[in-house]
This record gives structure tokens, C-alpha cells and sequence, in this order.
């Protein structure tokens, strides 16, 4: 199975719905509240989310090598599907 | 903070800005209500009442960009998606709001850049 990283806002409920989708599916998952995080570590996800194309906006996952910006949720179907068939 | 009388504050001033930008609030009561309680506590807690969907950074510039109502800053995206990006406005026209997706900015720009490639030279 991928591995699953999300960022987050503790404020977003599109967020909220995000982690309850993997949740649901039984699919481990990490995230990481940006808003929680100290300044320093704002700026290390920051970065990383506008290196691979994204502005700051939330709920931001990394599904393997894929990013899905936004709650997508026929997109996480569709690459958690891929990774049960390698 | 009066969080309850914060959030029909913000309703009341909200509506007046995005009504003339052909947007009006979600017809989600519950999602509108509990993205105007954050940003009534994002408001108190940072000065301004936030997005609650996008992040703050060290540039108080680009701040000032997420602060709702943020529509005249993502214009062109915002209409794109008939929404803002936390949902709390639709387009007028809009009445299944539930069918309205959140669409990454590259997409956007991606898919708008295909159409002018695809169109008429200017």
C-alpha cells in the first residue's frame, strides 16, 4: 500500500473530511497540522508544497509520489485503487 | 469574544462585499456556520478573519490575500471553481453546491492556458 502524508489545517473542515475518508477506508495515514506547527517548521512545509506545484492551500496529500490538492475524494479512490493492483 | 454575535457580524459585512462580486453563501448551513466560527476565532487569535483553508506564512503581503472575503484575489480561480476555495460562497447561480469541487490552482491555470492554446490567436 502507498504511503499516505497529508497536511492539514485544524480550522478546514475539507480537511477534516479528508482524514475521515482515509480513516473510514482503513488506510494508515500521516498528517501533520501546519497551523499547529512552529514558524520553522511552516517554512519546511511551506517550501515543499510549492516545490511540487501547490499554493498553501489545504488538505494537501501525498499518496506515494502523487499530490492531491484539495478534498478529492474519486481522486484518492482512484490512486489508492492503483496501488492495490502493483 | 461573543463567538455567535462575531459570525452574524461577519455574515451581515460579507454579504454586502460578495453580493456586487456575483457571489452569495453557501446554501450549506452547517458548513457556512462552523467556517465562520474558525475565522471569528482565527480573527481573535491573528487579526483577521482568515481563510480557514489556506495557510498563513511569514509574508504579511500574501496574508492579506487570504482574508475573507478573499474573491478579488483569486478572481479568475474562484470563478473557475464557482466557489471560493473553503466554500463558504458560491457563484448566484448556483444551486447544488454539493456538486462544486475544490480545483488545485495549477490545474486551473493548466486547463486555462489549454483553452487559450486551443482558441483563436489573439
Amino acid at each position: 500500500m502507498k504511503n499516505v502524508l497529508m497536511y492539514t489545517l485544524s480550522t478546514c473542515p475539507w480537511c477534516r473530511k479528508t482524514k475521515k475518508y482515509f480513516t473510514d477506508h482503513n488506510i494508515p495515514f500521516q498528517f501533520v497540522d501546519y497551523d499547529l506547527q512552529t514558524a520553522e517548521e511552516q517554512e519546511k512545509i511551506e517550501l515543499e508544497m510549492k516545490k511540487r506545484g501547490g499554493a498553501l492551500s489545504f488538505p494537501w496529500v501525498l499518496i506515494g509520489d502523487d499530490v492531491v490538492v484539495g478534498w478529492n475524494p474519486a481522486k484518492y479512490d482512484e490512486l489508492m485503487a492503483l496501488s492495490k493492483t502493483k | 469574544m461573543d463567538v455567535e454575535a462575531r459570525k452574524r457580524s461577519l455574515r451581515y459585512f460579507f454579504a454586502k462585499i460578495v453580493e456586487p462580486l456575483g457571489y452569495k453563501f453557501t446554501p450549506d448551513e452547517e458548513l457556512a456556520d462552523f467556517l465562520l466560527e474558525q475565522e471569528s476565532h482565527l480573527e481573535e487569535a491573528h487579526g483577521s478573519p482568515f481563510c480557514p483553508c489556506q495557510g498563513r506564512t511569514q509574508n504579511h503581503a500574501e496574508n492579506m490575500q487570504i482574508v475573507c472575503p478573499c474573491i478579488p484575489f483569486h478572481r479568475d480561480h474562484f470563478d473557475y471553481m464557482k466557489r471560493c476555495w473553503c466554500g463558504l460562497f458560491v457563484h448566484k447561480d448556483v444551486t447544488d453546491a454539493d456538486s462544486l469541487s475544490q480545483i488545485p490552482y495549477a490545474d486551473f491555470t493548466k486547463a486555462r492556458d489549454d483553452a487559450r492554446g486551443s482558441g483563436d490567436d489573439r
